[in-house]
């Protein structure tokens, strides 16, 4: 009971911390609001105020605010699908990337790129404006269902083989998106160079709410897998003996991770590094108990992305850095600096 | 213990950033006080439709721009420089408070359109063509999307112009070359360079692909071209005329046999714009001297 509070003084504090920069990042960007600040805006967009000019609406409401309710919500289930797999996989390092997600939505993406010209016209306008995004979902369910199939035989998954064919998806993947690259023109190719580098600049609530639908159905099934994700540290018959039905737990990990992982990329690109940060930050912090890093990931992972995004958008005015650079170059040196911290207790 | 240090020393990272994001937003409302009055606040997001603009006298009206639009130099310190077209973000348009957003229809990318749409603004989007023809249009449009039919003298300009080209009796074979340190790409069929090369009274060496491709040494042997030609940033950034006929293939052409490197303007030979005429005698003139 005691271990479960302190969860709940852990969730509290990051969220706090999540409200902060939340706020933090409403007031930041290049846009002027004149004599009111972005928060009395914004008031004034949740009462209806008839005298705002459509401007500040437009600025608070439509380009900040959905920004940072994508940055939120892409952080959490990015991190969160880093932490379940290594949880599965018992391996540090796996991610949507080792296991080809991203290499399949990343491939059709750069297909829709290159080559989308010659049919996106034929398509409804709705369609056409997110035809990349629809492509990297379906190229990461693919990615998925390839791996899966792959791997399994008599309803088992082999983990080594899993992670073997993400590697051979990859290599598939990065080779077909090179040559995509290669016959690509000049503005195509600066179109790949961002979308490889992620960005959230696309926000919108429509979306927003298609990844809060997408977020609230996966969390309610992964969250309260924490148990079993310690269990299966054990290795996978212990695991079994614990009464944890280890190939049902490997279905519904693989298939919502790739469902998340599919959704993100397909709404801001890659935006690497978080998957994997965040989890290991926690893991050295409370070893790897599955019940406490589960849910604080989902809540640090939004924390990471929207201070990452925030800077992003303002540290080179009035134009941006790719999230993505960020994600690393903020990653790492914490990542390193808790390393030598704990680098004798490990 | 740890993790509190941890957490306060995020915390102070936070509170440090913030500090040194609103300095430049405190500039930024002074100079938008000193922008001019007029009844149009332009966004130009094309170096050729910008050139448009400022020569049709609106020069003052424009708010900011995309990276492609370095003519008329004055620009630099009037209008805010948004960055490279397709990396742009709806926030940073927003701020210049626009009533009017130009651009070409290639340029712009989907997400920001999207983005552009809903906020509202007017915005008109042109088809550039690289023609004589298709840059006369261009004027025409753009002119009629800012309210001033005084165009057609921007046009005779341009037929002035082109009339002062030389006639050379052996079209010289020229390869342009987009050089960005060690990337480099050639211009194909269907490029603003290609058109200006036969404009200007030479050939384009290589016309078995559209757009640009990365170069290759056999490439450049079997084109074999008379003239190199480079923008002057690109030439600059590989090293100069030294540094070009060290290019792979490049010492077995003709152009490398005889060292002949031409180099213009970047905005100048892609704009497309009311300075196509002069770009295209500027080509001509360094063309009649090389194939001396």
């Amino acid at each position: 009971m005691k271990a479960q509070s302190k969860l709940y003084f852990y969730i509290m504090l990051s969220t706090v911390l999540l409200l902060f920069l939340a706020v933090w990042s409403l007031n930041t960007g290049v846009y002027d609001f004149g004599d009111k600040s972005a928060f009395e805006v914004l008031w004034k967009v949740i009462r209806g105020d008839s005298d705002l000019s459509l401007s500040d609406k437009y600025i608070v409401w439509e380009v900040r605010a959905s920004r940072i309710v994508m940055a939120i919500i892409i952080g959490s289930m990015l991190s969160v699908s880093g932490t379940s797999l290594q949880g599965l996989f018992r391996n540090p390092l796996a991610t949507g990337d080792l296991i080809g997600l991203t290499a399949g939505a990343t491939l059709m993406a750069a297909i829709t790129i290159v080559l989308g010209g010659h049919f996106r016209e034929y398509l409804p306008e709705v369609v056409q404006f997110s035809l990349v995004g629809i492509a990297a979902f379906t190229g990461s369910l693919l990615a998925m269902l390839l791996v899966y199939k792959i791997s399994t035989s008599g309803g088992k998954t082999n983990v080594v083989m899993m992670l073997l064919t993400g590697v051979a998806i990859s290599a598939i993947g990065f080779s077909i998106t090179g040559f995509l690259i290669y016959i690509s023109k000049d503005e195509q190719l600066r179109d790949l160079t961002f979308w490889n580098m992620g960005s959230l600049a696309a926000a919108t609530w429509t979306k927003n709410i298609i990844l809060a639908v997408i977020l609230t159905v996966s969390y309610f099934i992964l969250l309260p897998k924490g148990k079993a994700l310690n269990a299966m540290m054990l290795g996978e018959r212990d695991a079994q003996h614990l009464g944890i039905n280890v190939e049902k737990l490997k279905k519904q990990i693989v298939i919502i991770v790739s469902l998340m992982v599919g959704s993100c990329v397909a709404f801001s690109g890659t935006i690497g590094f978080v998957g994997l940060i965040v989890p290991y930050i926690l893991r050295l912090l409370f070893k790897s108990n599955y019940n406490f890093i589960l849910p604080l990931s989902a809540i640090l992972g939004s924390v990471l992305l929207l201070t990452a995004d925030t800077v992003s958008r303002s540290v080179v005015e009035p134009s941006e850095l790719p999230i993505g650079i960020l994600t690393a170059m903020m990653g790492a040196p914490i990542f390193i600096a808790i390393l030598l911290k704990f680098k004798k207790s490990v | 213990m740890k993790k509190f240090i941890l957490a306060a020393s995020v915390l102070m990272a936070v509170y440090s950033c913030q500090k040194e994001v609103q300095k430049p937003t405190e500039n930024k409302t002074e100079v938008s006080s000193e922008t001019p009055k007029s009844n149009n606040k332009i966004v130009t997001l094309n170096g050729g439709i910008t050139e448009i603009v400022a020569a049709l006298g609106h020069e003052k009206e424009i708010v900011a721009t995309d990276v492609t639009s370095t003519y008329p130099e004055s620009l630099k310190t009037t209008a805010e420089n948004l960055g490279h077209v397709r990396s742009i973000t709806i926030e940073p348009i927003m701020a210049v408070s626009p009533t009017l957003i130009l651009g070409s229809d290639k340029d712009i990318n989907p997400e920001l359109m999207e983005k552009i749409k809903a906020s509202g603004i007017k915005t008109e989007t042109f088809k550039q063509e690289y023609t004589v023809e298709g840059t006369k249009k261009l004027i025409a449009d753009v002119a009629k999307a800012i309210g001033n039919t005084d165009y057609q003298k921007l046009n005779d300009k341009i037929d002035a112009d082109l009339k002062q080209i030389q006639p050379i009796a052996k079209k010289p074979k020229v390869l342009f070359i987009y050089a960005r340190g060690n990337m480099m790409m050639v211009a194909g069929k269907n490029t603003p360079m290609a058109a200006l090369i036969n404009l200007a009274g030479g050939e384009n060496a290589v016309n078995d692909f559209e757009d640009f491709k990365p170069l290759t040494p056999e490439a450049v042997v079997k084109a074999n071209p008379d003239v190199l030609f480079f923008f002057s940033s690109g030439l600059q950034s590989s090293g100069g005329n030294e540094g070009a006929l060290k290019m792979p293939g490049v010492s077995q052409t003709n152009a490398g046999k005889n060292k002949k490197i031409i180099a213009m303007d970047g905005g100048l030979v892609s704009g497309f714009g009311p300075r196509l005429g002069e770009a295209a005698v500027s080509l001509n003139k360094l063309l009649v001297e090389s194939t001396k």
